[in-house]
């Protein structure tokens, strides 16, 4: 029965182990009681008496190995004979690796089967009875081992040993280590059944015995059986931490030199890093377990925890907290690996057990918790931004009107997370502001390159600015003290561009002063260690409004913040002056420098940004010098956005919404306008002429009661109306010679439409609000008169009277002047300032009537030229303008067979409007520009009578400039008509038709008198 | 003797040893050359023998000189020899007891280590003189300490050293004596209460092909043994017999319930195994004991001394009963069933043939007494019921024992006081409610004990 079972085991075993004991089985012949005398003296000897010689090592070992099998009171001796084979045998492969040279190799080899079969006599065995030889065995083998890897250190090819993989790799490349190893894992296998502490145990006590050379072992162990070793390991660590480490735990705190003084915790330590290589899940496992459980109210009756012993008993779990917090201080790939889930696991109940639990701790040993908690999460490589949002959550005072994301513990427990997050931010606080000043005395000693000092929590903050800046925001009672205070050194320690960053991110998220203020106070804190903080941040903030990383809320929203930061100069600069004014003025600055960057945003889709955009454009002091292209884009900008500020205006008083904001806006808009203008004649000018342009432009028409009108002034038929005439490009081709086109010669006139086809329609003038209509054009001509007056080009002079409003620049006017021309005039034919004979008229008829059509379309050109009448001499430019108007007119009222001047509305208004416009000019004189007030009373004849006298008389009295002079009394160009001829064969006609009419006109007669 | 120390007290470890070795030699055949009595090693020497072979802390303040174990192995070869060398009996002796005799201090422990050592050796290269001196030493010495060295030996040879068995089964033919007092030793040890307490297989088998072949084996002590009277208390017995018996009484009970323990094949394969072997074992056993007359009688000793105790007996059928509860309460197949039977069974014959061959001396009423919580077999009922045998109901088993039975030993001891009825046995009166007074037992006055 015995042979079977040694059969089955050479069956049942690996390639390796039947190889192994093919040597072991040699054919065994029951030695007889005196050859087994014999041998054991031979053993005993070292000398062979049959043979009478001495025995080799091998022989020996081979001697021994026999005894082994048959003699079990020698097992003892031989095993502590084996040790010499094993220690033999490393020596000499260390001395083989040593010398290099592989000629020696006889004797390792002689000996390594001898240690294969040792190797498989002791497995076998193990395997058969492991009660009896796996604690014999493994014991053996653990002490062995220690005792040759620690005599074995000091050779020159073993590796250093903190170098773990670098000394199992040496290790389990020697045969004899690799089997004593194998032999110690089986021994361990078969063990863990019934009594996994005693082995464990037995591992620990030899690894602090050896340590540190020790230590491959246990980490190849325990890779082997990490789900075993690594909860054992803690237990071991813990029972002894609990027996004498506790008083120490507030020395090791300070991190130094904590090995000697507790030499378990030490290897704990050393193995559990070594596992957490590719077992961190396991161990993070446990000990979160350890965690939990010690914090489990003890249940003597839970039968769940059999295999450990520590939960039993109270004090070990007491002592699990700081046992953990040590064993994380002392390795940072433990705390690694249990920080993250750690903070996920402090829920409320879980917070009550713990403080139930520290409650048991003396006063002191909790300071030095504390202390190393700290240490620890200033210390914690990541994970940081979670374990501040914990401590800020549980810290913070609960309340009814705010509440956290997680509902408020116990008070205890918010009290206990009170202090230690004021502990850490005065750790934290110790720590930036030493190294700085570090930092500084070696720039001063030695120019530069001392490491700073990195403080793993802020390094990892530094990427979590911007939720630490929104959750600062809330201001939530303590919280953003905190926060604020965690930012400013964060800002410090992370230096300028995180400092920028943070400041940026303020700006970018506060929604209303209070908020702001946070800024502020940020900033005044860092100024002091900072320079150029604030234009750092307004560049930033630039640089993510190209790069398009914030959204429409957060950009309208910064956008805003600035402004306010600019207005609050205003208001520092009437109230008392503080930090915050030349914080403003800074602001200001800065923002001028980017002005033409904030320029797009006006036309930005969003109502919002391009609200926010003017407000602070308006309200931001313009750079000294700015280059003309930027200074022509922003003004094209700044108008463009005025008629997109009146037209939503419009809409916004629709919608009776946001009107308000619109009408602010508008404001805003004709603020910049003019602040802008003002600027620079360049930019007086651009505003102005794209002011004009822009109200003619057809898009922009109907804002101020205008029809959108065709190149030839007709009103276009609005496309549902027009049938299809049926032209067609190839026909009007084919008939080249028919349509050349007449344009502006006498031929070409079809007004009225295409003959054959009827009369063109005219498309109904749309209704526009006439209210809003009057509002736009009051609006614009209030940009104008502001831009025409404003002091650009008026130099330095200051009104006499602040209430009387300035006047307006002849420079501007002239500019509006000349744009209107542009506008309204087709062609530059017969452009010349000076007039012609009324009857010459007849040659321009087609400009004329476009001209009549452009002042029909575009009501709020007569409101333009009287900005321009007052604005003297700058009506002259506008001489064209004014004569084909006049044109035009005369031949109405010679056509018309009205009997009242006020059957045709129109033209009526157009005359007076015409004629008084020129008298503010000064292209009339006075009695002359009176007659517009006989209009309404007088028949068409008599007016066009009237109308043909003011053309005479401008035609000899030609609108020329230099006829004006600059009278500086009253800061204007005056007209001397003195000069010119006498007045009163053109008053000829007016008196006639006075005299006519007298009993209409009677009270108008002496507005007509020389 | 004394004076040898400070001559020790700077050698090595071994050469100590070795040169006390010798000393004591020389001081023993001196002392038993004197011729005083009795021979006695004097406190000094014990002292010695303490502080340089067993290395037992002198005191606190010196620590222990340990030996390795290499040099532990030497020291036991030079005493093999020693032994082997010394031609006298009366020195190895006392030699013997001067280093293994316990002295209840506390190198009592590495006295016992030693020993085991030694036997253990001594078994393997076989040196008679030493075994012989081991057979004395374990009948003297407490029946604790016998069982230890029979747990070394056993662990040593059957289990720790696969293959020594036959080693160990040599210790027949080299001391028969040694061999007897081992067997007792190992049925002393292992009392199949629990798994640890069985013996192992190998073990099993050699005991039995031990009796096998030499039945007078298991009686070789008490044979070559003075009977004088003043055999210490608590040692061993001063044969294996009631060990024997034991095993074989509650080997089917106790294999079974293994059985049920750890349902893996090779318990129940081992249980298949073991039931020839204790069979055997079983007639061997009652061979022996109808050996006994002879040699009783021989010494004039039949009917005066009880080889099996009384005391012991009693514990084996509690032990039976509760083991038979424990089997009723959960036997669920009818294989199972016949287990009680059989144990019973052998019960019976073994009480039968020891009572008649005067190895066991009591009245039939004691037997009675301590089998009354058995429950129910026929053939023990005989064996109860006494050599008288009345039948007038066959189909009542339980009642054969009839009112009339009067004449039976257990009549002749009228003094006894009526006791209260009790609940005869425990598991007849409730299946058998129809008969409720039993004759026999409410007639008699039936010592039997109360159920406590």
């Amino acid at each position: 029965m015995l042979k079977d079972q040694t059969m089955s085991v050479v069956l049942d075993g690996s390639p390796l182990k039947a190889m192994q004991s093919s040597h072991t089985h040699t054919p065994q012949t029951a030695l007889s009681a005196q050859e087994l005398s014999q041998e054991i003296k031979s053993f005993i000897s070292g000398f062979d008496s049959v043979q009478g010689r001495k025995l080799s090592v091998r022989e020996h070992a081979r001697c021994a190995v026999r005894l082994l099998r048959s003699v079990p009171a020698c097992r003892g001796a031989v095993l502590e004979h084996l040790r010499g084979v094993y220690d033999e045998y490393v020596s000499a492969f260390l001395h083989n690796l040593e010398t290099e040279s592989d000629n020696s190799s006889g004797v390792s080899s002689n000996l390594e089967d001898i240690i294969q079969e040792v190797h498989g006599v002791l497995s076998e065995f193990i395997r058969l009875n492991p009660r009896a030889w796996a604690p014999l065995v493994s014991a053996w083998a653990v002490d062995l081992l220690g005792q040759l890897s620690s005599k074995h250190a000091g050779r020159r090819v073993a590796p250093h040993s903190s170098s773990l993989n670098e000394l199992l790799q040496l290790w389990m490349s020697c045969a004899a280590t690799r089997s004593l190893m194998e032999a110690y894992s089986q021994c361990l296998a078969a063990m863990l059944a019934w009594c996994p502490d005693a082995c464990v145990d037995a591992l620990l006590d030899t690894s602090v015995q050896h340590s540190p050379h020790f230590d491959w072992v246990v980490a190849h162990i325990g890779s082997a059986f990490p789900g075993t070793i690594i909860s054992r390991v803690l237990a071991c660590g813990l029972k002894d931490f609990c027996s004498h480490g506790a008083k120490d735990t507030g020395l090791m705190a300070m991190g130094v030199d904590k090995g000697s003084r507790v030499p378990k915790i030490g290897s704990v330590v050393g193995i559990l890093g070594h596992l957490a290589v590719h077992h961190s899940d396991s161990i993070r496992k446990e000990l979160l377990r350890m965690f939990q459980e010690s914090l489990c109210p003890s249940s003597p009756l839970s039968p769940t925890s059999s295999s450990t012993s520590w939960e039993s008993s109270p004090q070990l779990r007491r002592a699990a907290v700081p046992f953990l917090l040590q064993l994380a201080a002392m390795s940072p790939n433990l705390f690694g690996a249990v920080s993250a889930e750690l903070v996920e696991l402090l829920r409320p109940p879980v917070l009550l057990q713990l403080q139930a639990v520290l409650q048991g701790i003396p006063r002191e040993e909790l300071d030095n918790m504390l202390g190393l908690a700290v240490h620890l999460i200033s210390q914690s490589p990541s994970g940081g931004s979670r374990v501040l949002r914990f401590l800020a959550d549980t810290a913070t005072p609960a309340s009814v009107i705010i509440s956290g994301p997680t509902p408020s513990p116990h008070e205890g427990v918010r009290e206990g997370c009170d202090r230690l997050l004021q502990m850490l931010l005065l750790h934290l606080h110790k720590l930036v502001f030493n190294c700085s000043e570090g930092a500084e005395v070696n720039h001063h000693r030695s120019a530069s390159t001392q490491p700073r000092r990195v403080i793993p929590f802020l390094e990892e903050l530094q990427s979590h600015v911007g939720e630490l800046c929104a959750e600062t925001l809330r201001l939530e009672r303590k919280r953003h003290l905190w926060l604020h205070q965690l930012l400013c050194l964060l800002s410090v320690y992370g230096g300028p561009s995180v400092a920028t960053e943070a400041l940026c991110q303020l700006l970018t998220q506060a929604h209303n002063p209070e908020e702001l203020a946070l800024a502020w106070q940020l900033h005044s804190t860092l100024s002091s260690c900072m320079a150029g903080l604030i234009p750092a941040a307004v560049t930033r903030c630039v640089a993510q409004i190209h790069t398009h990383t914030l959204g429409t809320p957060q950009l309208t929203q910064l956008l805003l913040n600035m402004a306010a930061a600019i207005q609050s100069q205003d208001e520092e600069r009437r109230g008392a002056s503080g930090v915050q004014s030349s914080m403003a003025i800074q602001v200001g600055s800065a923002v001028s420098g980017y002005l033409h960057d904030f320029g797009p945003l006006l036309l930005h889709g969003d109502p919002d940004v391009s609200h926010a955009t003017v407000r602070l454009l308006s309200c931001s002091p313009l750079p000294r010098t700015s280059s003309p292209a930027h200074l022509l884009l922003l003004s094209r900008a700044a108008v463009t956005h005025f008629f997109v500020a009146l037209r939503r205006r419009g809409e916004g008083g629709k919608l009776e919404r946001d009107g308000g904001q619109a009408c602010e806006e508008v404001n805003c808009s004709v603020l910049l306008l003019s602040r802008f203008a003002a600027y620079s004649s360049l930019t007086l000018k651009a505003v102005l002429q794209q002011l004009v342009e822009g109200a003619l432009h057809k898009g922009n028409a109907g804002l101020f009661g205008g029809q959108i009108a065709d190149m030839s002034g007709a009103p276009l038929p609005s496309k549902s109306v027009s049938p299809d005439i049926g032209a067609s490009l190839l026909d009007i081709n084919c008939r080249f010679g028919t349509t050349v086109n007449f344009s502006g010669s006498v031929w070409s006139v079809f007004h009225a439409g295409v003959i054959g086809k009827g009369l063109k329609v005219r498309t109904e003038a749309q209704l526009t609000d006439p209210s809003g209509v009057m509002q736009n054009v009051q609006t614009l001509l209030a940009v104008v008169v502001q831009c025409c007056s404003s002091s650009g080009l008026n130099g330095s002079r200051l009104p006499s009277d602040p209430d009387e409003p300035l006047p307006i620049n002849a420079e501007a006017a002239k500019v509006v002047a000349v744009t209107m021309v542009e506008n309204v005039c087709p062609d530059v034919a017969n452009g010349e300032l000076s007039w012609p004979p009324e009857e010459h008229a007849r040659t321009t008829v087609e400009r004329d009537i476009h001209i009549r059509r452009c002042f029909e379309a575009h009501p709020v050109l007569f409101p333009l030229l009287q900005v321009v009448a007052a604005g003297r001499p700058a009506l002259c430019y506008c001489s064209a303008v004014l004569r084909g108007l006049l044109a035009t007119l005369l031949a109405h009222w010679e056509a018309s067979r009205e009997v009242l001047s006020t059957d045709s509305p129109w033209h009526l208004q157009a005359s007076c409007l015409l004629v008084s416009c020129m008298g503010e000019g000064q292209l009339l004189p006075p009695v002359l520009a009176n007659v517009h007030e006989t209009f309404p009373h007088l028949t068409p004849f008599e007016v066009r009578l009237l109308l043909v006298a003011v053309w005479e008389y401008v035609r000899g009295n030609g609108p020329m400039p230099q006829k004006f002079i600059f009278n500086s009394e009253k800061g204007l160009f005056c007209r001397d008509f003195s000069r010119d001829g006498d007045v009163a064969r053109y008053v000829a006609p007016i008196h006639s038709v006075l005299h006519k009419n007298i009993d209409r006109l009677g009270h108008l007669c002496w507005r007509f008198q020389l | 003797m004394g004076d040898i120390r400070q001559s020790l007290l700077p050698r090595d470890v071994l050469s100590a040893a070795k040169e006390l070795l010798y000393h004591l030699d020389i001081y023993i055949c001196n002392l038993v050359q004197s011729g005083r009595q009795p021979p006695q090693v004097d406190s000094k020497t014990q002292e010695l023998v303490e502080e340089f072979i067993l290395h037992a802390p002198k005191d606190r303040n010196t620590p222990a000189r340990r030996m390795s174990a290499l040099q532990e192995l030497q020291l036991l070869e030079i005493m093999c020899s020693c032994f082997q060398e010394q031609s006298r009996d009366t020195v190895r002796q006392l030699m013997f007891s001067a280093l293994f005799s316990l002295q209840g201090n506390q190198a009592d422990e590495s006295r016992m280590v030693l020993l085991g050592k030694l036997v253990s050796m001594a078994i393997a290269v076989g040196r008679v003189p030493i075994l012989e001196c081991a057979a004395s030493w374990l009948q003297r010495t407490h029946r604790v300490y016998c069982v230890r060295l029979a747990q070394v030996l056993v662990d040593d040879y059957c289990s720790l050293v696969p293959g020594s068995g036959p080693t160990l089964q040599n210790i027949h033919s080299a001391s028969p004596r040694f061999c007897c007092q081992f067997i007792t030793a190992v049925t002393t040890l292992y009392d199949l209460t629990t798994e640890e307490l069985t013996p192992p297989l190998e073990l099993l088998q050699m005991i039995v092909s031990w009796i096998q072949d030499d039945p007078r084996l298991v009686l070789i002590n008490f044979l070559n043994t003075p009977l004088s009277g003043n055999h210490p208390i608590s040692s061993l017995d001063v044969t294996p017999l009631g060990g024997l018996m034991r095993w074989c009484v509650k080997a089917p009970l106790a294999y079974k319930g293994d059985k049920k323990q750890a349902l893996t094949n090779s318990s129940t394969e081992r249980g298949r195994e073991v039931g020839p072997l204790f069979s055997a074992l079983h007639l061997s056993v009652l061979q022996v004991l109808m050996l006994l007359p002879n040699i009783l009688n021989e010494k004039g000793l039949y009917g005066r001394l009880a080889l099996l105790q009384m005391e012991s007996l009693a514990s084996l059928t509690s032990d039976l009963s509760r083991l038979l509860d424990q089997a009723d309460k959960h036997a669920p197949s009818t294989d199972t069933r016949a287990l009680p039977q059989l144990a019973l069974d052998r019960l019976a014959q073994a009480l039968q043939v020891s009572m008649a061959n005067g190895a066991l001396l009591c009245s039939r009423e004691d037997l009675r007494a301590i089998c009354s919580r058995l429950p129910h077999n026929n053939l023990l009922q005989l064996v109860l019921s006494g050599p008288v045998m009345y039948y007038n109901n066959i189909h009542s088993p339980a009642m054969a024992f009839s009112p009339h039975a009067a004449h039976s030993p257990i009549a002749s001891h009228p003094t006894h006081p009526p006791l209260p009825t009790h609940p005869p046995l425990p598991t007849h009166p409730s299946s058998h409610p129809q008969y409720p007074a039993q004759p026999f037992m409410t007639g008699m006055s039936f010592p039997f004990r109360p159920s406590h």
